[in-house]
């Protein structure tokens, strides 16, 4: 990938801004094909693109880094990038338009078919994907999507698991390297040796053209064989050939070779490959044809300078059934005195010959990699220790055995210098090195060599047996003679019926190992019973999470459908998501509190306690939990209206008139049989109770009171009609102040706070506005403020003052449906100081 | 060696609860059977390879809380199905009037596309049997689905089962499927000869044994 997280920052490239947005599109109404693409759906201001992102991790990690840039935007309001580099681009951008809306035409005719209209879309827009490909991956195709974005919204809502995480289930090219490796370990259960002959053959023709039929060395079988391996050397000495790998000779040999091949069969010819003079040619029987695969060819020069090509090898590999053959012809350093050049040349060969293969992602093939080795050429091996006469002596006398005991390849072989676990057949003919040319006479110049076994076969697998390993003196073209061997292979065929069986069974164990990595956890518990929930009590519940799965997981509490969070806003799972190690736990406080925004749906019965959490595991299972539980209704949360018409503790009413009650708020209890009370009279309880004992209190208002007594307060108001109230006179004073912060809609309706603001100068017009309020309401704003006066009067003692009582009371009474400023607050106090100064009604 | 394709398919289970949906699951995927019913709290998942047609088939079979209670929740998981087994218990009339609304939540908030099996379950509880085969049958006509008596228990026509409704999702896709394949060229052809040589035969044995339609 040309761009990475490193070298560059995302935000640099992409213009991400407000704007644009990323979404993956579901593709739940199509077939979901793993290993294809991640279809995103890109938009930016009124531009949509839709991109495919090849499947893999480049393009998860550019998907998570686009996401990160885009939550930091939104997060800062700095100045957002202007992004000029991509100006330049804009040309290029409306280009792709029309030719997409070509394609869209396209695709409405093809309907559904967008995949080939992607295939398309790319070829006949070039310029305009390129773009797109700056900053995806090259094998990104775009087009133009024409859905609203409604349908965008709609199908990118957040689900448990989506589409991306069930493409980072344990990816599937490791599945496939598995089952590969599995195949290939069990290869025994289902394949079987069948023998096939392979017609190996090497001739140094010594630059020569053809002047003879090949007969006498290509069709010497009785029988045609399955495979003809004809390897040539110095096919061509011309510079021309050396300088430019370009020889007519090619053609010539070819030809004469075919012509030569056994007559009793047809041949098909697979793969030539050829290195200046060096050439390989492999000829399959027509019937095995079909099973040949895999055929590669390749050369490795090891002549001047190590490199070029007057030296070297040429090979083939393929696959035939199941087994993997290489063929390698050979030419190696001359000279009697090389032989360890001619050892190096073999290490070259064999480190430096390297086939591709089809997947890329697999490494290239070495030599040694294969089942069978046939390795065929002139080896250049000589007779060393011995000279002309005793050589010639031991071939008169046919004495091959001990003159072989002094063949350098035999001696190196032994030595495990050079073609370590080669085999070669015992040699029955006299050296094939060298004669006259047109003659079966040796070397007569005045170099006058020695004769000698330079050009060999040999081999390296199991199942090999040869049938034969000889010369052909009746070829007299070269000053070498052709060598052949026929060798019966025994290759690996697949019995059908026990390939599938194995490689169902294989596939069942993975199937098997993967469920099993399938994150999973025990959960302590699946129902959580909150008994008695109180307004401001905390409750809390242990789940715990042991991870009993072969893997770490990742849980997080998940969104419901049309909720806003994973969970009611009364309840919160502490940690929400986390991290377990195999065999760890963790425990999970499920904490259910209610305050002033929950308690009035909950008072009136519009809600339950009651609610089912989603706990999801990254890449696998989602387990319900499910939380009930009964509350116990409270004045505090309750509105005044309501509690004026309950004439009984709040607690002794049924769900029913609770909810008949909470129904008719706003409307002035049309059908309400009995009168309403003037105020609450949780409100007067505790008000009366501050009037009796705390008129004096020091800092009253100004101290907090304690949380138990709270709690108690709370039970009496909300169960009974005590004469008294208990707890210190603080704990009452903040009892008063958080029931008038919970009220729903407070002391002073929304709908006139605006109104009190404007007019917070003015003292009658502020009476005003409290004579407009609804009686129940205007009833308690009265009753309060005549109590703060009363407290005001007693200032001495308590300490407490208007502007004290007006920051305090204010802010309770006159509460912003939006958020408050400085302003704002300081003219609430302002209205509400008006009603405290002594002698105000 | 080339590069496989592979499908993935999700399937889904579907039924009131005790029905038998995760012991057909996990006879279907361990050949497992446990007797004892405890009842599914969420979504669990498994996967399963099958070989179809020479194609390598995943398929995530997703079991479901059968209780009504979490309905609303295990709703939004259909919408992410290629393919659906409304499941009943043969002993049980009442999860056999329950498919009809199963059935409907189906239309509603799965894919269109999504393709649709009737499974009656428990097929070897003879003595307790109150729905008839030809219940099933015709329940499964109306809707145009195929059907199956299964037992998890015996193993009868569990694999079936599976491989019917993973067949038809794969035939309901399979223009999207060949143009995958076209665009994966030849090199796919290459790797299927050689890996799923003789496989091309690898869906079910006897098509049509048990199948009621």
């Amino acid at each position: 990938m040309a761009i990475t997280a490193d070298d560059v920052s995302l935000e640099d490239i992409i213009p991400i801004s407000l704007d644009f947005a990323v979404v993956e599109v579901s593709s739940s109404e199509e077939l979901a094909v793993v290993g294809a693409d991640t279809k995103m759906k890109v938009s930016y201001q009124e531009e949509e693109l839709e991109l495919r992102l090849p499947f893999g991790s480049h393009s998860r990690l550019f998907l998570s880094e686009v996401n990160r840039v885009w939550s930091d935007v939104c997060k800062t309001t700095t100045q957002a990038p202007k992004f000029e580099w991509i100006s330049k681009y804009h040309k290029a951008t409306r280009g792709l338009g029309t030719t997409v809306n070509k394609l869209n035409q396209h695709q409405k005719k093809e309907k559904s078919s967008d995949k080939k209209g992607t295939i398309e879309g790319e070829k006949g827009s070039n310029s305009g994907t390129h773009k797109s490909k700056a900053y995806s991956s090259p094998e990104s195709q775009s087009i133009f999507s024409r859905e609203d974005r409604n349908d965008l919204v709609r199908s990118s809502s957040h689900t448990p698991s989506n589409k991306a995480q069930i493409l980072a289930m344990p990816q599937f090219g490791l599945r496939d390297n598995l089952i590969r490796c599995e195949l290939l370990k069990n290869e025994d259960l289902y394949t079987y040796p069948e023998d096939f002959s392979f017609f190996l053959g090497t001739y140094n023709v010594n630059g020569q053209t053809p002047k003879e039929s090949l007969s006498p060395w290509l069709s010497c079988t009785l029988n045609p064989p399955d495979m003809y391996c004809i390897g040539f050397q110095e096919l061509d000495l011309s510079k021309e050939a050396f300088f430019f790998n370009d020889t007519p000779k090619e053609l010539e040999w070819t030809k004469a070779v075919s012509q030569a091949l056994h007559p009793d069969a047809k041949y098909a010819l697979v793969k030539l490959v050829r290195l200046v003079g060096i050439m390989l040619i492999f000829y399959v029987k027509k019937e095995h044809a079909e099973f040949i695969s895999d055929v590669e060819a390749e050369t490795v020069g090891t002549g001047i300078m190590g490199r070029m090509g007057n030296k070297g090898a040429v090979a083939v590999r393929f696959r035939f059934h199941n087994s993997d053959i290489c063929v390698v012809n050979s030419h190696l350093a001359a000279h009697i005195e090389e032989y360890e050049r001619r050892n190096q040349d073999y290490k070259e060969i064999c480190s430096r010959l390297q086939f591709r293969q089809l997947d890329p992602s697999q490494p290239p093939l070495t030599i040694m990699k294969h089942d069978v080795i046939l390795w065929i050429g002139d080896l250049n091996y000589r007779i060393s220790e011995l000279d002309v006469s005793n050589v010639k002596e031991l071939i008169g006398k046919k004495d091959f055995e001990t003159l072989h005991s002094y063949d350098q390849l035999k001696r190196q072989i032994d030595e495990e210098a050079v073609f370590v676990g080669f085999a070669e057949g015992d040699i029955d003919f006299q050296p094939t090195y060298k004669y006259d040319t047109g003659s079966d006479k040796w070397d007569t110049s005045e170099k006058c060599r020695v004769p000698a076994w330079c050009d060999r076969i040999l081999w390296r697998g199991k199942n090999i047996v040869q049938q034969h390993y000889q010369s052909h003196m009746a070829l007299k073209t070269s000053d070498h003679k052709p060598v052949s061997s026929l060798l019966v292979i025994g290759i690996k065929k697949v019995n059908a019926e026990a390939y599938k069986k194995t490689f169902e069974e294989i596939v069942r164990n993975i199937d098997k190992m993967e469920n099993e990595c399938i994150p999973s956890v025990t959960l302590s518990k699946r129902e959580f019973h909150f008994k008695d929930v109180k307004y401001m009590q905390h409750h809390a519940e242990t789940l715990s999470l042991v991870n009993d799965g072969q893997v770490p997981c990742q849980f997080e509490f998940i969104q419901k459908p049309n909720e806003p969070t994973y969970c009611k806003p009364w309840l919160t799972a502490n940690p929400s998501k986390g991290f377990i190690a195999k065999g760890g736990s963790v425990d999970i406080e499920l904490e259910v509190f209610v305050n002033r925004s929950t308690a009035p749906e909950l008072n009136s019965g519009k809600e339950q306690i009651e609610d089912i959490l989603v706990l999801h595991l990254e890449r696998g299972k989602d387990y319900f939990i499910s939380v009930i539980g009964n509350y116990l209704p409270s004045c505090y949360g309750s509105s005044i209206h309501s509690l004026c018409q309950l004439r009984e503790p709040i607690q002794d009413m049924s769900q029913e008139t609770l909810r008949e009650v909470a129904k008719m708020s706003g409307g002035e209890n049309a059908v309400n049989t009995e009168k309403p009370l003037d105020i609450p009279k949780e409100l007067w309880m505790m008000v009366d109770h501050l009037f009796r004992n705390a008129l004096k209190q020091e800092d009253i208002f100004q101290q907090p009171g304690l949380r138990s007594e709270f709690a108690e307060i709370r039970d009496c108001l909300d169960t009974g009609i005590p004469d008294s109230l208990p707890g210190s006179n603080h704990s009452v004073a903040e009892a008063l102040l958080l029931f008038l912060d919970a009220l729903p809609e407070p002391v002073v309706p929304y709908s006139f706070y605006q109104q009190c603001l404007e007019i917070c100068s003015n003292a009658s017009q502020c009476e005003k506005v409290i004579s407009m309020l609804p009686q129940c309401h205007k009833n308690v704003f009265n009753y309060l403020a005549a109590f703060l006066r009363e407290l005001l009067k007693n200032s001495a003692s308590n300490r407490l003052d208007v502007n004290i009582l007006a920051t305090i009371f204010a802010s309770l009474l006159l509460r912003s449906p939006t958020k408050q400023d400085l302003a704002e607050k300081r003219k609430t106090q302002e209205f509400f100081q008006h009603f405290l100064a002594q002698g105000s009604s | 060696m080339a590069k496989q394709y592979d499908v993935l398919f999700r399937l889904l289970l579907l039924g009131d609860s005790g029905v038998g949906k995760t012991c057909l699951l996990c006879r279907f995927t361990d050949n497992e059977f446990h007797p004892s019913h405890i009842s599914t709290i969420g979504v669990d998942f498994k996967m399963k390879t099958l070989v179809i047609d020479g194609i390598k088939v995943r398929i995530q079979i997703w079991d479901t809380a059968g209780q009504e209670r979490y309905q609303t929740i295990t709703k939004q998981y259909y919408r992410r199905a290629q393919g659906i087994f409304l499941v009943y218990d043969i002993t049980s009339e009442r999860s056999f009037q329950h498919i009809m609304k199963w059935a409907s939540d189906v239309d509603e908030y799965a894919p269109e596309k999504v393709r649709k099996i009737l499974v009656g379950n428990k097929s070897d509880d003879v003595d307790k049997r109150q729905v008839a085969t030809e219940q099933g049958i015709k329940l499964a006509k109306a809707y145009g689905m195929d059907f199956f008596e299964t037992s998890a228990f015996t193993n009868q026509n569990i694999a079936e089962t599976f491989t019917r409704l993973a067949e038809q999702v794969l035939a309901a896709n399979k223009k999207d499927l060949d143009l995958l394949r076209m665009s994966n060229n030849d090199e796919i052809n290459l790797a299927a000869l050689e890996e799923e040589e003789g496989l091309c035969d690898g869906a079910p044995g006897d098509q049509g044994k048990g199948c009621w339609c």
